[in-house]
């Protein structure tokens, strides 16, 4: 017989209110395994905190992604948003599952082509695109997302001195009926700016216009705004096609589809009320094909989902360090996962739970992160059950923008690694050392002696 | 001026020389060449037969016919014939050459007036208008007291002496002491005959001649001849009209034409030529009696009436039996008539005129085909039951207990091909999972007609999501509605089949699927023309538009190439044009060499190829002899050529004798999608090779073509003896 575990006493206040529908017990199950590996195994051997992603879901969002759209539009193409989570392992899982790059940086545009993506699958967006990188990717025959009118004539003057043809698109902002409206990026459609750059482009020697491009806004939980913004695409398509009887050959939906996170305030979790893929594929295909283009001429769609293809893909494994009863009798746990590991943890209401077996017992707790700073909270509110020093816990939907927006703040960053499709486990990036952090260090002469 | 003299000289020369190999059904100069020596055996009765032909052919381009025509040799044969037939019989003089001039000109008239009335039904005038010209030649010249019967038909040696001396009077003694059996003397001399000759060295040329024409019409002229023979011994019939004025020559032309000429030679055609003889004989034997009370030899008669009646006895039949097969496209050659019917037969023969495409977009499982273990039997048998399938071939994600779990509920369904649409059946709702509605077991439905007798019928559409109207036409890929659950349908899928019947539930027929992919783990393979089967993920082809554009000719382009043969750099340059019937091709603008080609339902087909097997034409023929505009990685593509290009000249004679009955020889085709360059959109690179001969020793080319925006751009041969390169000049 399995040893009992021991679990600290806990005295709690009886509730004597009508149950309301948001105090049933939460039916928490712990998460031993992750894709059939233990997670004690994992943290004995790689380390606490440890991030692990999934090789088999990637491969199953995508796969389930590409179904939703491909089988309701007959040309689909998605593109893996570089800035979402640029790990190696993880762009190159996504080529092999034939999605191109999307890019938004002179460093994200050389990541993509030493992953080996040819510069014609790279779509460049974004607003910073330095005049080498525009050079290299009109070279490369990349397709570069005009964001603003200086990039235009950067182009224009970049091409021109090459003497080659920049393919471009354009990114629209419009009115898609959300709120906030993202019109930072790019060109207005409603005001007319986007005809002021697509006349401009139609009339250059230099340039020609491959496509369009839209990015709605992030964390979407409308399918109908897309909806809206591809039927605005289309217009301007139609548009080009009789004014200047050109033919584009891609619309670009962007990204910004909601993964299945929970942002903190709502009332249900994400899984519940967030739309699904095949929500955004729905709306998106069908104002495409109800938009007036000719059946042979419906222009291929590009999708740069990021998130919702990687969120539920990784998860974060930490220790308990210590439990603590804070002044106002609310417990609190510190995790060794601060929230410069967990960057998602300002806008969403991650899930924690429990990587080995527990009692009934819950309690209303605060997660707090081992960092030597005020702002280092995980979960203001999450009901746990009574975990132990060295207890570990599992933090999943870390998949996106986490191990790109991390930070060595205070402490250095973990070991990532990729449980395979045959569970094999292989480290995809290596926990980080003094030594990398020094090796960018500089210390002036005068600065390196010391007597205290 | 020079130029265009030499111009209208040649083409004089050209008509001239074709009206002789006319007669035999060929276009060859060698052949032509044999028989205008043959005819000139008898001086002046080959001085009547050029004649004849220049003032037919003469008069038919100042009349305005069709030049080609003419050069040809189609309105000069049957006044050839004439010619030499008075030629034979009258002495010459003034008198008799006024004669030769008028009659060459009333042959033409027949020629044109027969050509009229006989084409009208799509059959050959052949040698009638001879016919007509040489009996009222022969009966009015009864009353013309200035023409004198020729004597010289008794006295070949005067003439063999006139024309060669003494050696070429030795080498007719010679031909004609021969030792052989009879028959064959016979059938020499009826050989001969055709062209008013009857000796053994005439027939021995001409047959030369013949199987040098075509080794099938020397066969068949042999086989003609001899089920004669043997029938007319059999049946005790008298010999003597066989050796009689060799008269046997009907049987050798009714044999060749029906054998090869007007039919694809085969075994039905061998058959049937057999079958004919007796009608041959029926109809000579009675019709000679008929004639000889006007003094009239019937010369071809009999051949004319069968060969004109059988094919038009073909052209009629209701049921379309394919075999004996008609030559559809006349290309001279009974052998090339086999290769190209056989190898033409084999790649289109069954491809349906209607191109029908599966009726969803993305990948679907096909999770009941043809004759399927639940409701596909009976009238029922030809149908297919599609659903969405994950990796791991769940049809659905969740619990499966909603409609909504099902990856393919409400998913768009489209017409498979243009139609009209012909009936829709809505209102009738989803089933919940595992219910059914036996009553109205079809479901919401829609019924497409494409053509005549040809009807798509798709049910368990979900309720309210039928787009179209009664009435309306939609185009192929046009949305029709939602996959359901309606009707007999207790998970969500749609039931596609074809039937003859409008109404929705009428008996299946077997239609196949013009083209297709299927998908089996990261592998694509081809299907077309084909029935997908259970368990299958299948899924449209996607076009790929460089493939699209590079193979896309379009008549009055020309195409360009620098070649790059061992050192040797050359411009060579096609021109596409296309003719009268709607047939493109690429002409070569050096050699004349023609490569045709067709495009059909998202396929670029090359057919067939006449001229200089050493152009860069016949290699792009030989490379791209089947493209699809689509690209999936390393899929094959597959195709046979048609023999007619097998290089091994002394192969492919024994092969020509035997391809009525059997083929040994092979030339194929393969094509490899190799791959997008290094991932780039704008390039492809596609892969073929051509083998000549079988599995274990061939011979052949191997190609490699690269596709950029503009087209096909670079292109290149290898061999064990050549390597070759072509870049294209936008």
């Amino acid at each position: 017989m399995e040893k009992q575990q021991y679990e600290r006493p806990l005295i709690k206040r009886l509730e004597s209110k009508i149950p309301n529908k948001f105090g049933a017990k939460p039916n928490l199950i712990p998460i031993t395994h992750i894709d059939e590996v233990a997670v004690k195994d994992l943290i004995s051997e790689h380390g606490s905190p440890l991030f692990v992603i999934s090789e088999k879901k990637i491969r199953s969002n995508i796969r389930k992604a590409r179904k939703a759209f491909e089988t309701r539009y007959p040309k689909v193409q998605f593109a893996w948003s570089y800035k979402t989570n640029y790990l190696d392992a993880v762009c190159r899982t996504f080529h092999q599952e034939g999605s191109w790059a999307e890019v938004v940086s002179d460093f994200e545009y050389d990541k993509a082509l030493h992953n080996g993506v040819n510069g014609s699958k790279i779509i460049y967006n974004g607003p910073d695109k330095t005049p080498e990188s525009i050079k290299k990717a009109i070279q490369n025959n990349s397709l570069i997302h005009i964001d603003h009118l200086d990039e235009y004539y950067t182009i224009q003057e970049t091409a021109d001195a090459l003497g080659i043809k920049a393919k471009v698109a354009v990114r629209i902002n419009m009115d898609t009926g959300v709120y906030p409206m993202w019109d930072r990026f790019g060109f207005n459609y409603e005001n007319g700016q986007a005809w002021t750059v697509l006349n401009k482009i139609m009339r250059s020697d230099v340039m020609t216009l491959v496509g369009l491009h839209t990015h709605i806004g992030t964390f979407m939980l409308s399918a109908i705004a897309y909806g809206v913004a591809a039927s605005k695409l289309a217009d301007l398509a139609i548009g080009i096609r009789t004014k200047y009887d050109h033919q584009i050959e891609y619309i670009d939906m962007g990204g910004g589809f909601a993964s299945v996170n929970r942002l903190k305030g709502s009332y249900l979790p994400g899984v519940d009320t967030n739309p699904t893929i095949d929500d955004f594929a729905e709306a998106i295909t069908t104002a495409l094909i109800n938009a007036d283009f000719k059946p042979d001429e419906l222009p291929l769609l590009i999708l740069e989902t990021g998130r919702a293809l990687i969120d539920d893909a990784a998860s974060l494994l930490g220790t308990v360090i210590s439990n603590k009863r804070l002044s106002d009798g609310r417990r609190s746990t510190i995790l060794d996962i601060g929230v410069n590991l967990l960057f998602t943890s300002f806008w969403y209401e991650h899930p924690i739970t429990p990587a080995q077996p527990f009692t009934q017992y819950t309690e209303d707790t605060v997660v707090y992160g081992p960092l030597c700073m005020n702002i280092d909270v995980l979960r203001e509110h999450i009901t746990l059950p009574l975990l132990n020093k060295d207890d570990h816990v599992v933090i999943q939907y870390v998949g996106a923008y986490n191990m790109t927006q991390w930070m060595q703040f205070i402490t250095l960053r973990p070991r990532i690694v990729m449980i395979d499709e045959k569970r094999n486990v292989n480290i995809i990036r290596e926990r980080e050392h003094l030594d990398r952090i020094l090796e960018f260090e500089k210390v002036p002469d005068h600065l390196k002696k010391f007597d205290l | 001026m020079k130029a265009k003299t030499k111009n209208i000289l040649i083409d004089a020369l050209t008509g001239i020389i074709r009206s002789y190999a006319q007669v035999f059904f060929s276009k060859s100069y060698f052949f032509a060449g044999i028989l205008l020596l043959v005819s000139f055996f008898d001086i002046y009765a080959g001085i009547a037969g050029v004649l004849s032909v220049i003032i037919s052919n003469a008069f038919a381009v100042l009349l305005g016919f069709d030049k080609n025509k003419v050069k040809e040799g189609a309105y000069g044969f049957n006044s050839l014939m004439v010619g030499l037939g008075i030629g034979i019989y009258y002495q010459p003089g003034f008198e008799f050459y006024l004669v030769v001039f008028f009659i060459s000109i009333l042959t033409l008239f027949f020629t044109i007036g027969l050509e009229g009335v006989l084409g009208k039904y799509g059959l050959p005038y052949l040698s009638v208008p001879f016919l007509f010209g040489i009996w009222m030649v022969i009966i009015a010249s009864k009353g013309y007291s200035a023409l004198a019967i020729s004597e010289r038909g008794i006295y070949n040696l005067n003439d063999m002496y006139a024309i060669g001396g003494l050696t070429m009077v030795r080498l007719y003694e010679w031909f004609n002491n021969l030792n052989m059996p009879e028959s064959l003397r016979i059938y020499f001399k009826s050989l001969s005959a055709i062209f008013f000759q009857y000796h053994m060295f005439a027939g021995i040329l001409i047959a030369i001649g013949l199987l040098y024409y075509s080794r099938l019409a020397f066969l068949f002229s042999i086989i003609g001849f001899y089920a004669a023979f043997y029938f007319y011994n059999l049946i005790g019939a008298d010999i003597s009209e066989l050796t009689y004025s060799y008269i046997g020559f009907n049987y050798i032309l009714t044999s060749i034409a029906i054998g090869g000429f007007f039919i694809v030679p085969s075994r039905q055609s061998l058959l049937w030529v057999i079958i004919l003889t007796p009608l041959v004989a029926i109809t000579l034997s009675s019709t000679a009696y008929l004639f000889s009370f006007f003094g009239l030899s019937v010369f071809s008669l009999p051949f004319n009436i069968i060969v004109i009646l059988f094919v038009y006895v073909l052209k009629f039949r209701l049921r379309n039996i394919d075999k004996p097969a008609l030559v559809m496209v006349q290309q001279y050659s009974p052998e090339q008539h086999a290769y190209s019917y056989n190898n033409y037969s084999k790649r289109f023969g069954k491809l349906p005129v209607i191109a029908m495409k599966l009726p969803f977009w993305g990948d679907w499982k096909v999770t009941q085909a043809h004759d399927g273990e639940h409701t596909h039997k009976e009238d029922w048998q030809h149908a297919w039951d599609f659903e969405i399938a994950d990796e791991d071939g769940k049809v659905y994600d969740g619990s499966g207990n909603n409609l909504n779990d099902y990856y393919c509920f409400n998913k768009p369904v489209n017409a498979p091909a243009d139609g009209v649409v012909e009936l829709i059946e809505d209102g009738i709702e989803d089933n919940a999972i595992g219910d059914m509605n036996l009553e109205k077991n079809w479901g919401n439905s829609v019924v497409i007609k494409h053509a005549d007798e040809l009807y798509s019928q798709i049910s368990h559409l979900k309720k309210d999501s039928i787009k179209i109207k009664f009435g309306q036409e939609v185009k192929e890929g046009e949305i029709i509605g939602s996959c359901g659950n309606s009707g007999r349908s207790p998970v969500p899928h749609i039931h596609f089949q074809f039937q003859s019947n409008p109404s929705i539930g009428s008996k299946t027929i077997d239609y196949p699927i013009s083209s297709y992919v299927v998908k089996k783990d990261k592998s694509f393979s081809l299907k077309t023309t084909a029935n997908p089967k259970i368990d299958q993920s299948i899924s449209n082809l996607a076009t790929n538009d460089l493939l699209k554009k590079a193979y896309h000719f379009v008549p009055g382009e020309t195409v360009k190439f620098e070649v790059e043969e061992s050192g040797n750099k050359q411009t060579q340059s096609w021109k596409v044009e296309s003719d009268i019937y709607n047939n493109t091709y690429f002409e070569c603008e050096i050699t004349g060499s023609i490569a045709w080609f067709k495009q059909l339902d998202n396929t670029f087909y090359f057919t067939h190829y006449q001229g200089k097997k050493n152009t860069l034409l016949f290699y792009f023929f030989l490379s791209s002899f089947k493209v699809i505009h689509a690209f999936y990685p390393n899929m094959i593509i597959k195709d046979s050529y048609p023999l007619s290009i097998y290089p091994n000249k002394s192969k492919l004679f024994l092969q020509d004798f035997c391809i009525p009955f059997f083929k040994f020889l092979k030339a194929e085709y393969e094509m490899v999608y190799e791959s997008f360059n290094n991932n780039e959109t704008k390039q492809i690179t596609l892969k073929s090779a051509a083998r000549f001969g079988n599995k274990k020793n061939n011979s052949g080319l191997d190609f490699n073509i690269l596709i950029g925006e503009k087209g096909v751009s670079e292109f290149s041969i290898t061999s064990e003896s050549k390597a070759i390169k072509a870049v294209r000049i936008f």
